[in-house]
């Protein structure tokens, strides 16, 4: 069956804990920068410079971290901040920047 | 209280901050472009979403005759709309729609995500994957029903709708009373995707 790209990534990740956040059939933004994250983790998964399931994995490590880092008090819960730790991670792992540079560029 | 919404707007700004760089030397390298960023969203925001069930509902709505339609051969009627491409080809061409009467309402399932008629509903809730909703939804509607705050008469007839590869239901709610005054764009404005899927009823605002 033909499946779009865009709709294969997100329902890749739906009734995990790694679900974007979405209401009433659309998804979910809090600001713009969660918004941008999003849309660059799937276009450079579709330009094919990484898979979606690695992206994925490191964002399901993202969000195991966040777990283990905040046991009780889940208050500052943030979606896409383990979304951006995970898509720095993932550009770095694809050879598209060093580390370093996006450090230095914070 | 200050301190702490302080540190949340502090956090807010860093990621933010963070974001833009990180954007900024992907562009710079030419990897992407300012306007990569759009154009995905774009699908999600513009083109495949519960937006346009919304407006094959709201048509039916005010055009009986499209309402046949629809129910008759759901991809043909859709593709009378100006919609985005694929909305009634690729994935949505196996999608029917069943209307909602006095004395019979709708309920949608399926059994993947991958079978929920997403370019006409969008993203299916979080629910609608559990096993657990599924199973019970089929064996017994009108207590699952209940709990979503529907209670179906026992006079109205409940049909399940079970979603495969082949055929993507979506439900066509009964119109709302006391809206004979509203447009089409206000109609619009009353379907959601619940009542596409048969958990709620379109009401009037």
């Amino acid at each position: 069956m033909l499946t779009r790209f865009e709709h294969y990534a997100v329902t890749e990740l739906m009734g995990k804990p790694e679900t974007p956040p979405r209401s009433n059939g659309t998804l979910c933004f809090g600001h713009e920068w969660e918004r941008t994250a999003f849309g660059v983790a799937l276009a450079l998964t579709k330009q094919g410079y990484f898979e979606w399931d690695d992206f994925r994995d490191e964002l399901i490590a993202e969000i195991g971290a966040w777990e283990a880092a905040n046991p009780t008090d889940r208050s500052s819960w943030n979606y896409y901040e383990c979304w951006l730790a995970a898509l720095e991670k993932a550009v770095v792992k694809a050879g598209l920047l060093a580390a370093q540079d996006i450090h230095c560029a914070r | 209280m200050e301190d702490l919404f302080n540190y949340r707007e502090d956090r807010e700004a860093y990621s933010a901050a963070r974001m833009r760089a990180l954007e900024d030397l992907l562009i710079k390298k030419g990897i992407i472009t300012d306007r990569t960023v759009d154009t995905v969203l774009d699908f999600f925001e513009t083109r495949m979403g519960p937006f346009n069930g919304a407006k094959i509902v709201a048509r039916a709505w005010i055009d009986a005759a499209f309402k046949e339609r629809l129910v008759a051969d759901a991809p043909s009627a859709i593709a009378e709309l100006a919609l985005p491409e694929g909305m009634a080809g690729a994935e949505g061409e196996h999608v029917r729609a069943v209307a909602n009467a006095p004395g019979l309402h709708n309920l949608i399932l399926c059994t993947l995500c991958s079978c929920y008629p997403w370019p006409v509903l969008g993203l299916p809730p979080y629910w609608y994957k559990d096993p657990t909703f599924r199973s019970r939804a089929a064996r017994e509607p009108r207590a699952v029903l209940k709990e979503f705050g529907l209670e179906i008469p026992e006079s109205v007839e409940v049909k399940i709708w079970d979603s495969s590869a082949q055929v993507r239901w979506f439900v066509v709610p009964e119109r709302p009373a006391g809206t004979e005054s509203l447009s089409e764009a206000e109609l619009e404005t009353l379907v959601t995707p619940e009542a596409m899927m048969g958990v709620a009823i379109a009401k009037a605002a």
